[in-house]
């Protein structure tokens, strides 16, 4: 059965960080209405950091928790901001995730998204509705968690995931910031996107599209 | 709900003075354009009293009049509030179908928005309640305003049922309370419901609910023909949670993931769809699907904070009348994607291009603007070699050049760049013993913070100060976990001056600003006094307790890596209630001379401290940047003067660029309400090269 592995996440934070690369403006942008316009950059050069990590032939060879662990530690390095710390949670979450189930198969994607839920949700402290990232990866988890109760397999699992993230993270348009520096403008921030809620659904894109192609060969990775 | 006001403009002598047709006796001075408008507009006469009074004919009082308005003594306008109110009600009315819509002006008065919500749907009963209605009502304080408003007499056979059961008793707006109320008001009869809204089970529900009394009352509750109720959102301060509905947040996470607001006691998730959760079962009351069959529907509520609540009850048609306020209701156009449109074309649009030309580039000394805060970091540490030293060679992690005192409390500050003299320029003797510093106005990471714990500490703990900023914290909680791992004791107080960043009720989510300044020297203080972890953390409590800030902007700032203003400004206005990272403020103003801002400020800040006769403070007018100390000391002289006439002392008194904003044109005044402890700290000895006092 095919499993979350190193290799499998190697190739999701190569996919991440291209997608994050080609919306980096429109992040800057959308973050520079409600917030200090940093998040395209801060996202786009922290998952560039990991996406270099994977690419270093020893890193192939770690098991999932402790390529996590480096990974998180190579995110918040580079980042610091406010997207550092959550993220780096949410990698870390997922490394004590898989140092219980060091062998995760792809049927079980909605624990991986559990524990990187987690990790944002116990660090960033944000509730439901507060205009973050958690707006995206809150519906996504329900969504998955749904789906793999209906005995689903994982790419059908994933695209309903992305799915709800990519409406989760459309309807922070109605909601006003409570966290972060958006929260200082209250109302202003409505009819805004918020940035950390779409960089969150594109990541779950690349869960949903790595998920829906067969796996490569060996050496293809 | 529009009025007209006329108004009348002194303009003595200029009819005679251009030869204007017109002319009246001479007892009427040369202007009898004025005074024919003020005995019509003022006086209320007719105009052939007028014509009277002024001994000439009818027709001339009628030209006098008409001449009046074409050169514009007489003003005649409208309320533009007034007039916005009623063109946002027309936009909802049509965006979301809606029956009616009543909005009242956003701002206004000294009363809250519960109060001058509630008179206005009191006001509104008028025409939405007939004789023979049984009408359901909710709880909260909206209903209670609204409640204790309400003058009706003279209509017959009313019922008013409580449309959930009892609540907590600890708030004065319980179900019974306004259902009561409301029942008193217009003289009907009160059916309550004779059980809790929320009972331990639903196999409770189940018996309490085939009890005949109760039994009775839900039957009368089901026969409803109109409901008034509010919608609360799930923040903590919201109605549904004072109402003792949830034990714990707990469990609004865990069962009420998707839900985004409540009515009557249920929850609704973004697109007004139910979200059933835990209580569901044990909820007594209407339920949505019935609430929805309720013919007339009449939601009453307000304030920003319910405006996803309120989309979503819009949205799921819980709502066929909406009573709300203009702000609300712009933000409910807004957040479903309509720009709201002004009555007047009065108020500019947010977008639309400011009428001054403003440069879009901003020259700045710059060499690669990536490497502009490494750059400048190394320029201070060239300068001030005896005060600050880079730790193991990075330069974005500094401490105190002279060596570690063993056995003192070390201090760790820091934050993004960008606030320069701050951070760094407050690391020294009796301050900081190191600080991190971050990219432009972004936290620095945990490692970075643990490198400056490591060199601030000598075995008695370390204490963290840093503006309460989301970033920050996490970073900052990071590294003292990170820190706590390995034995190091690590106390963090957030600095919270800025008291226009939230109210005063949530003081604790303000954001810390140029008190930075009063609450590092007090810390240091401390710190050098030799004081342990546990005085230093309460004497630094205190001071920020003490410490409030409020900041005004005139320009806003520039990145450098963009080298773009952060916000368009008109060349009348002002930002009142800026921070320091180039954002705009809480409101935006129309520009006032140096004494009328000072007053601005000096007001909101007596106000929130309480300043009385026999008051005592320190005092800091600081620089956001870009405005020079000759227009901080005009600011200076006017805030000592209101200070001295209300009788308050101010003990020490800085001026000049202490925590910055970059280059935003613009000042915070800041006050710490001093006590002997406090004035104390304040006069010990401290050498940072952008503070130094005593020896």
């Amino acid at each position: 059965m095919e499993q979350l592995d190193t290799p499998f996440l190697i190739r999701l934070f190569r996919a991440v960080a291209l997608q994050l690369e080609e919306h980096r403006e429109q992040l800057c942008a959308l973050d520079g209405e409600i917030g200090d316009g940093d998040h395209g950059t801060s996202m786009a050069n922290g998952f560039a950091a990991v996406a270099r990590l994977g690419q270093r032939p020893e890193t192939r060879a770690l098991a999932p928790a402790a390529f996590l662990r480096q990974a998180a530690s190579v995110f918040l390095g580079d980042v610091g901001a406010t997207v550092g710390p959550l993220y780096a949670s949410a990698l870390l979450q997922a490394a004590k995730l898989y140092d219980t189930r060091p062998d995760l198969p792809v049927e079980e994607l909605a624990l991986l998204l559990q524990a990187l839920t987690d990790g944002i949700a116990a660090r960033g402290k944000a509730d439901p509705g507060d205009k973050t990232m958690l707006d995206a990866w809150l519906p996504a988890l329900s969504a998955a968690q749904q789906a793999r109760g209906e005995g689903a397999l994982a790419a059908d699992q994933a695209r309903a995931a992305a799915i709800a993230a990519e409406e989760g993270a459309q309807a922070t348009i109605t909601m006003i910031a409570s966290r972060g520096r958006a929260a200082r403008l209250n109302e202003r921030s409505l009819g805004k996107l918020d940035p950390g809620a779409v960089s969150a659904s594109l990541i779950l894109s690349c869960f949903a599209e790595l998920l829906a192609s067969p796996a490569p060969g060996p050496g293809e990775a | 709900m529009s009025g007209s006001t006329p108004r009348l403009r002194s303009a003595a002598g200029r009819a005679a003075m251009d030869g204007s047709p017109v002319r009246g006796p001479l007892r009427y001075g040369d202007d009898p354009l004025l005074w024919a408008s003020w005995l019509y507009y003022e006086e209320g006469l007719t105009q052939g009293e007028i014509a009277e009074t002024m001994k000439v004919s009818r027709p001339t009082v009628n030209a006098y009049l008409a001449e009046a308005r074409a050169q514009g003594i007489v003003n005649i306008s409208i309320d533009g509030e007034r007039l916005r109110s009623l063109s946002i009600a027309k936009q909802l009315q049509e965006r979301f179908a809606l029956a009616e819509c009543v909005v009242i002006p956003g701002a206004g008065g000294e009363r809250s928005l519960y109060d001058r919500l509630g008179v206005a749907s009191a006001q509104a009963l008028a025409w939405l309640i007939h004789s023979g209605d049984r009408i359901g009502i909710t709880w909260g304080r909206t209903m209670l305003a609204m409640a204790n408003a309400v003058r009706i007499s003279g209509l017959k056979d009313l019922r008013v049922v409580q449309a959930t059961g009892g609540t907590t008793a600890h708030i004065p707006y319980t179900p019974e309370a306004c259902a009561t109320r409301l029942a008193d008001a217009i003289g009907a009869r009160c059916i309550p419901i004779s059980a809790p809204a929320i009972v331990s089970s639903p196999e409770i529900r189940a018996l309490l609910r085939a009890e005949e009394v109760v039994a009775e009352q839900l039957g009368e509750l089901a026969a409803i023909n109109r409901i008034i109720f509010s919608v609360s959102s799930l923040r903590p301060s919201s109605t549904i949670h004072t109402s003792g509905f949830f034990d714990s947040t707990l469990q609004v996470r865990e069962g009420y993931r998707t839900a985004i607001g409540s009515l009557a006691g249920r929850f609704i998730d973004a697109h007004g769809v139910p979200v059933p959760g835990p209580l569901e079962e044990r909820t007594i009351g209407i339920s949505l699907d019935e609430l929805r069959k309720v013919p007339t529907r009449i939601a009453v509520a307000g304030g920003t904070e319910k405006i996803p609540a309120l989309l979503a009850a819009l949205r799921g048609d819980y709502v066929t009348v909406l009573i709300t306020d203009s702000t609300t209701g712009e933000g409910l156009l807004r957040a479903d994607g309509v720009e709201p449109t002004s009555g007047m074309g009065a108020r500019r649009h947010p977008d639309a291009p400011p009428a001054v030309e403003t440069r879009s580039r901003i020259k700045k000394f710059l060499n690669d603007p990536r490497d502009a805060v490494t750059e400048s970091l190394e320029g201070a540490l060239a300068a001030y070699p005896g005060f600050i030293t880079p730790i193991d060679g990075n330069v974005r992690t500094i401490a105190a050049s002279r060596p570690r005192v063993p056995g003192k409390v070390g201090l760790v500050i820091g934050g993004g760049a960008g606030h320069e003299p701050c951070f760094l320029g407050y690391v020294g003797r009796g301050l900081a013993d190191a600080c991190v510093v971050g990219n432009v106005f972004a936290s620095p990471p945990p490692d970075r913070v643990l490198a400056c714990t490591h060199a601030a500490q000598t075995g008695a703990g370390v204490l963290y100060i840093y503006g309460n900023y989301t970033g920050d914290v996490m970073n900052f909680d990071m590294a003292a976990e990170m820190a706590k791992a390995e034995g190091i004791g690590v106390r963090t107080i957030l600095t919270t001056d800025d008291i226009a960043s939230s109210p005063a009720e949530d003081h604790t989510s303000r954001r810390g600003t140029a008190g930075n300044f009063f609450v590092f020297k007090v810390a240091g203080a401390a710190c050098d006094r030799m004081l342990d972890l546990d005085g230093c953390e309460r004497i630094t409590r205190k001071a920020n307790a003490a410490t409030f800030s409020m900041g005004l902007a005139l320009e806003p700032c520039s990145l450098p890596e963009t080298r773009r203003p952060s916000f368009r400004i008109g060349e009348d206005d002002m930002e009142v209630g800026v921070g320091i990272h180039g954002e705009p403020g809480a409101s935006r103003e129309r520009l006032v001379p140096a004494d009328r801002a000072a007053d601005r400020v000096c007001d909101r800040l007596i106000d929130e401290m309480g300043l009385k006769e026999g008051g005592r403070v320190a005092l800091l007018v600081n620089s956001l940047g870009g405005t020079p100390m000759m227009e901080l000391f005009i600011l200076n002289r006017r805030i000592h003067q209101r200070l001295s006439a209300r009788g308050v002392t101010v003990e020490r008194s800085w001026v000049g660029h202490y925590c910055t904003s970059l280059d935003m044109v613009g000042a915070s005044i800041t006050m710490m309400a001093l006590d002997d402890e406090l004035l104390d700290l304040l006069d010990a000895p401290c050498e940072g090269f952008a503070l130094r006092v005593g020896g």
